[in-house]
């Protein structure tokens, strides 16, 4: 039996960045919002505080943060052709669960993507002609533009406490910044994080090839710092357990910090945790949601919540499993390319060499999310020529030490035993005196990556699970190539004692072991409803009281992480609903 | 005899004035703290409340669940042992809670005890 509850006028599912950030927007303007959380409520003084937070086990290991995945997984496989088989312990990606999601867990990377990204189809057309881009490669433009985006991207700065160095201040290119980043009205809120070793040689390297190394913007506060909302933050401790742990000093930025807590001061916003979201409920017409139906974890009961707005907010796979559960829009059916729901899965992917250093120390344990020094002189660079490697997209040339756990940070140099003394011997030594430099690409979509329901498989609620279909094509094939060579030639110029040479082969992704936590698409934002499953607004063109925001809406992936315009599309999409929505409900435009 | 009392006065008036500047200079270096403490009676947050620190036995008050560690360690919190803290707290009581890597300079712990023994 369903026990139907009072009405509201907004309802989220999830609260992490994007949940966190409507709900203090929307209960600030008076409206009467309930969050809907999966997870527990976590908090710094009871679940990140010293000593326990440092625990690699429990943390890295057994997954505590993150989504369970004996309740709700996803099945996988490479092409059509395959049979999808449920992943059983997560690997390859970790969405978290709880109050912050994945904010806990993350390093604070904070990217502005630029027009590249949101005019993607329409640039590379016009630079390199129809024919450069592959048939099967469903790159769009996405209907929404930089210049739109960059007061919402300088909100989320200041609210997250992003450090950083600007490269580009209203035009004007600023020296140690990056140079080819879009214009800003501003400089970031904190100094860009203390430079490690690691960085500083590859930041030597990369100028004497003449490239353009900065500090990667993080939202790791470099010092102490209280944001516009009048948040605190304190300065990042360099504690070296950042990505995959809560953070111990409340420096990294996270929703559980700033907006969540303000949203919780008001009378009119409830947020109910252990709260499972099962389907987003329709009127009879189909073209407007009533709200949401859901399971108190701790009870079993079910509830449904009616609401005037719903706002799914949860992590990229399961707001799109929501929607393909909830019967909203068409599903995307890949033989023959129709439909919009589930269209356009994209990961990220990269190349790496590792370097040995006899008689350097980089002492790896203390480090940042974000004590990373990067080029972007192949992405961001529009006047990099991709004619002759005949790629789409690009990547990043990344190093520096963030999160070298004391168990699992174990590089050695070729010829070592795989085991016994002389491995633990290996061990001890190079844990100190190796580095790594990465590229990051974003995958571009393809017709045959996507997202459907299974046909086999059930979650804990007895819905089919999310199936992804997903594998690495040519274009990334071709980056990767690229990208070792530049990543050998930086390597070779700091002349290490060994050098692990970066490569790249045809090879099919793998649900194991860790890669990247950021994928995008699935219900993609775009300019008309033929071609997409929201507006730039994150609204559904199907029901238009309906906003599905997150890193889902993105039509592609980039080199940069995807974390800046997720929070930055939220502020958007909040302003449009204060501003516009609540006085004119309807499509916006 | 009138002399030696107005110079009392004088360098009473000096050490005062010095100690005003010190809480104030204090208050600026709390900044670091102010993420994880407040001066409020009873508000803890990531640490506990300062309000009172100065003088106080360690690992004291109610509502805030202290380390194991600084429950043993039997400090009374003075110029000495806040000195020692603040400099390197998990030097001082390996195992704390507390995630500061401490404030290397001197004269800013001086500073920021100052501005502490004023929180009463």
């Amino acid at each position: 039996m369903v026990t139907k509850l009072k009405q509201v006028d907004a309802v989220i599912v999830g609260m992490g960045w994007t949940g966190g950030i409507l709900a203090k927007e929307l209960a600030e303007a008076g409206l009467k919002v309930v969050a809907l959380e999966r997870g527990d409520m976590r908090t710094a003084q009871n679940d990140y505080a010293l000593p326990n937070i440092r625990d690699e086990l429990r943390y890295v290991v057994r997954q505590e943060l993150m989504q369970n995945a004996t309740r709700d997984t996803l099945t996988a496989r490479n092409n059509l052709s395959q049979e999808a088989l449920p992943i059983r312990r997560l690997g390859s990606f970790l969405p978290g669960e709880g109050v912050g999601g994945s904010a806990i867990h993350w390093s604070g990377g904070t990217w502005r993507w630029t027009d590249m990204e949101f005019k993607i189809r329409s640039m590379y057309e016009e630079r390199y002609g129809k024919k450069f881009i592959p048939a099967d490669m469903t790159i769009q433009d996405w209907g929404i533009t930089y210049a739109e985006l960059e007061p919402y991207y300088d909100k989320f700065e200041a609210i997250a406490g992003v450090s950083g160095k600007a490269g580009n201040i209203k035009g004007a290119i600023q020296n140690g910044g990056n140079p080819f980043e879009g214009p800003r009205s501003r400089d970031y809120p904190l100094p860009p994080l203390k430079s490690i070793l690691s960085s500083k040689l590859f930041e030597g390297a990369a100028k004497d090839l003449g490239y353009h190394p900065f500090p990667r913007p993080a939202a790791n506060a470099s010092k102490a710092y209280t944001n516009p909302d009048g948040s605190h933050f304190g300065a990042c401790q360099y504690c070296g357990y950042c990505q995959r742990f809560g953070c111990e000093a409340n420096a990294k930025g996270g929703p559980q910090m700033t907006v969540i807590p303000i949203a919780m001061s008001k009378p009119n916003f409830e947020l109910r945790t252990q709260s499972w979201v099962t389907k987003v409920l329709k009127d009879a017409s189909g073209k407007k949601a009533t709200g949401v139906l859901y399971t108190n974890l701790v009870t079993g009961e079910e509830y449904e919540q009616p609401a005037s707005i719903v706002l799914l907010c949860a992590f990229a796979f399961n707001n799109v499993h929501l929607m393909l559960l909830s019967g909203i829009g068409k599903p995307y059916d890949p033989v023959s390319g129709k439909g919009i729901i589930g269209k356009n899965y994209a990961y990220d992917t990269g190349v790496g060499s590792t370097l040995f250093f006899e008689g350097k120390s980089f002492n790896p344990f203390i480090s940042a999310g974000g004590t990373n020094t990067v080029i972007d002189d192949f992405y961001g660079n529009w006047d990099f020529d991709r004619t002759g490697p005949g790629f789409v997209g690009g990547y990043i040339v990344s190093a520096g030490h963030n999160t070298a756990l004391p168990i699992g940070y174990r590089p050695t140099p070729p010829g070592t035993p795989r085991w016994g003394k002389e491995w633990k011997a290996a061990t001890a030594k190079w844990y100190q005196t190796s580095m790594a430099i990465t590229t990051r690409s974003g995958v571009l979509p393809h017709r045959h990556n996507y997202y459907g329901l299974d046909s086999t498989y059930k979650n804990a609620f007895g819905q089919p699970l999310m199936r992804l279909t997903f594998d690495y094509q040519e274009n990334e094939l071709k980056m990767g190539v690229h990208g070792a060579e530049i990543v050998n030639r930086l390597s070779q110029h700091l002349n290490p004692t060994h050098h692990v040479k970066a490569s790249s082969a045809k090879r099919s992704w793998n649900v194991v072991p860790y890669q990247s936590t950021h994928s995008t698409g699935g219900t993609i934002m775009g300019s008309s409803p033929a071609n997409s499953a929201v507006n730039k607004y994150q609204q559904s063109w199907d029901c238009t009281n309906l906003f599905i925001l997150g890193a889902n809406v993105f039509a592609h992936n980039s080199a940069y992480q995807p974390t800046g315009l997720v929070g930055a599309l939220a502020y958007w999409t909040a302003d449009a609903i204060k501003n516009r929505y609540i006085k004119n409900p309807g499509l916006l435009a | 005899m009138q002399f030696l009392r107005s110079l009392f006065i004088f360098s009473l008036l000096c050490s005062q004035a010095a100690f005003a500047q010190d809480a104030a200079l204090g208050k600026e270096k709390y900044q670091d703290c102010v993420a994880c403490h407040s001066v409020k009676p009873g508000e803890n947050l990531l640490g506990p409340s300062l309000f009172g620190i100065y003088g106080r036995k360690a690992a004291v008050l109610e509502g805030y669940r202290y380390s194991n560690s600084l429950k043993k360690s039997a400090i009374t919190w003075n110029e000495d042992s806040l000195n020692r803290y603040i400099a390197d707290p998990q030097g001082l009581v390996p195992g704390g809670r507390m995630p500061y890597s401490g404030m290397p300079d001197a004269e800013s712990r001086k500073a920021l005890i100052t501005y502490l023994m004023t929180l009463k």
